[in-house]
């Protein structure tokens, strides 16, 4: 098979609890319905979609940290809901979260980077080659004896990637990974991201609602209120840039001033993603007048 | 500045003592704390002080940070030393105080009380002081490791450990925002007496709460995304292992028991 994740009819409900006026209700919600969505090996996937539009849902169902109600979600060519393979989808398919906080297991930076392939059961010797190859990969090997508490947002969140590529999985799913960096831990992570799946052919699935992230990516996936919206390259998407809006989603800057100048009337291409493309276009304007 | 705190009392250092195995430091430490309820007479006492010397000189640890551990313990040792001194009945009488006698023997068994007590802080800070409290861990989950047969949880109390460990900077820095953040909305920590002071704890202790039950949860899931199951099947990247220095240090605790029992028996 070559896809990395490929889901079919997949459907996931579940009961949410909440209180209005002293009282507590309970109600089922579906966050996810019909999701057909495929993923091809080696490819960089952005996912879209603003908050509770069912996206981290799917992020987890990736991981079979959720399953689904209904519908079936393969990855690596395992079905997530058989329980015996639970393991090997999840050295195949490694997570990474918002909070860099809260993934981090250890004391010491190279110790929780050994943390994945530790609970693999491999070999001591085989794990410090890892863990000094992924630090390397990162560019992290400087802080390798650090504590992570005295890292910046954007240096634990590639030390959390880094983890996750100790465990050599095929697919790196990763859920809003720069949504608390501030510009620099956000550029270094992005750029880490897309150096792995460029050179070490990584299947990447980035969730997220920055929308420069996603320009790069082979294809984007707009989800709203747990439907597949929208699909297609970057391209075909941000051109659509009143219908994005009325998902709640932004396009990136350089697509805005575009839409916006064609309003005005001036003859723009409307698929412009880049600052690069942009300033060829606005030269290209300048000589023809 | 909160992010700089060191946890536990690790004395940084390069020393024989620091380098030693975190294991046979730690039943070393436990055979020695035992032999100081064994000895009874001015001979060994005197031993045993003078080994703890000698370990201590070894470690390069400054007196100054051994002496810290006693400090906080200073009430207790006052206590002891005069509850002995006026509760031992002996028949050397030096002095009557109303109900109580003080006797030659109390004064004496007061003093061996008192020393006992402080070798027993000096010995158990200098292994905390030569060990980072990432080697204990490891150290004690190897340790608790044959006692698993009779449910002894020891790889979850080594995991719990490091967790904790791993999180009281997190949780520090996040007590400093919330306490900022309230001051910042009228909150008065400093003025009033103890309950007002206590009292108004409460507003940085529950969204505390709240947050370490969150983060808890995201944890927990980050671990299972990556493959935690528990300890069983588990590698892991360090392991320890004894070396050359190790097992003469394993000696010089032998000898030290050896030569403990000799001198009891002799004298």
């Amino acid at each position: 098979m070559g896809f990395m994740v490929k889901s079919k009819n997949l459907k996931y409900e579940y009961v949410r609890t909440f209180e209005v006026n002293n009282e507590t209700r309970t109600e089922t919600f579906l966050a996810l319905n019909n999701v057909n969505i495929d993923i091809e090996k080696g490819s960089f996937i952005a996912i879209l979609g603003h908050n509770g539009s069912g996206k981290s849902t799917f992020a987890k169902q990736i991981n079979a940290l959720i399953t689904p109600t209904e519908g079936t979600l393969w990855v690596n060519g395992y079905d997530t809901k058989n329980e015996e393979f639970i393991w090997d989808i999840r050295q195949s398919a490694g997570m990474v979260f918002q909070n860099p906080d809260n993934q981090i297991v250890a004391t010491i930076v190279e110790e929780d980077v050994a943390f994945g392939p530790e609970n693999l059961g491999i070999e001591p010797s085989e794990i410090r080659k890892r863990v000094d190859s992924v630090l390397k990969a990162v560019g992290m090997s400087a802080f390798k004896k650090y504590a992570p508490s005295k890292l910046s947002g954007g240096q634990k969140q590639r030390i959390a990637i880094a983890g996750v590529l100790a465990m050599q999985p095929k697919c790196i799913v990763l859920d809003e990974p720069t949504a608390m960096l501030d510009p620099e831990g956000r550029k270094d992570v992005i750029e880490t991201i897309k150096r792995l799946n460029r050179e070490e052919g990584i299947t990447t699935v980035l969730i997220t609602h920055y929308m420069d992230e996603t320009v790069e990516a082979d294809k984007v996936i707009v989800i709203d209120n747990g439907v597949v919206a929208m699909e297609g390259t970057p391209r075909e998407i941000f051109v659509q840039v009143d219908r994005l809006k009325s998902y709640g989603l932004d396009v990136p800057q350089v697509t805005e001033v575009a839409y916006n100048l064609r309003k005005q009337g001036i003859n723009i291409p409307a698929d412009i993603l880049t600052p690069e493309e942009m300033v060829s276009a606005v030269c290209q304007l300048k000589s023809i007048i | 500045m909160i992010r700089d705190i060191t946890i536990g009392q690790y004395y940084m250092v390069d020393s024989p003592i620091h380098r030693l195995d975190p294991r046979l430091k730690l039943i070393a430490t436990f055979v020695y704390v035992i032999c100081l309820f064994a000895i009874n007479d001015i001979y060994t006492y005197s031993f045993s002080i003078l080994v703890l010397a000698l370990v201590i000189a070894a470690s390069k640890v400054p007196l100054k940070f051994i002496m810290r551990g006693i400090k906080s313990i200073f009430i207790i040792i006052i206590l002891t030393a005069i509850i002995n001194v006026l509760t031992t009945k002996g028949t050397h009488v030096l002095y009557e105080l109303g109900w109580f006698t003080v006797t030659m023997e109390g004064v004496h068994m007061a003093a061996k009380m008192v020393i006992r007590l402080i070798m027993l802080i000096v010995s158990s800070s200098l292994l905390t002081l030569t060990t980072t409290p990432i080697q204990l861990t490891d150290g004690i989950e190897y340790l608790l490791k044959p006692f698993q047969k009779i449910g002894v949880p020891s790889h979850e109390i080594a995991m719990m450990m490091t967790i904790a460990l791993r999180f009281i900077p997190t949780l520090l820095d996040e007590t400093d925002k919330i306490m900022k953040a309230q001051q910042a909305r009228g909150a008065d920590f400093e003025t009033g007496g103890l309950m007002q002071k206590a009292k108004s704890l409460v507003p940085i202790l529950v969204p505390l709460f709240i947050s370490a039950f969150r983060r808890a949860d995201e944890l927990a899931m980050a671990m299972e995304a990556r493959c935690y199951h528990g300890g069983d099947n588990r590698t892991r990247m360090n392991t320890m292992v004894l070396q050359k220095t190790d097992y003469y240090a394993m000696a010089v605790v032998c000898l030290f028991v050896v030569c403990i029992f000799t001198i009891m028996l002799v004298m």
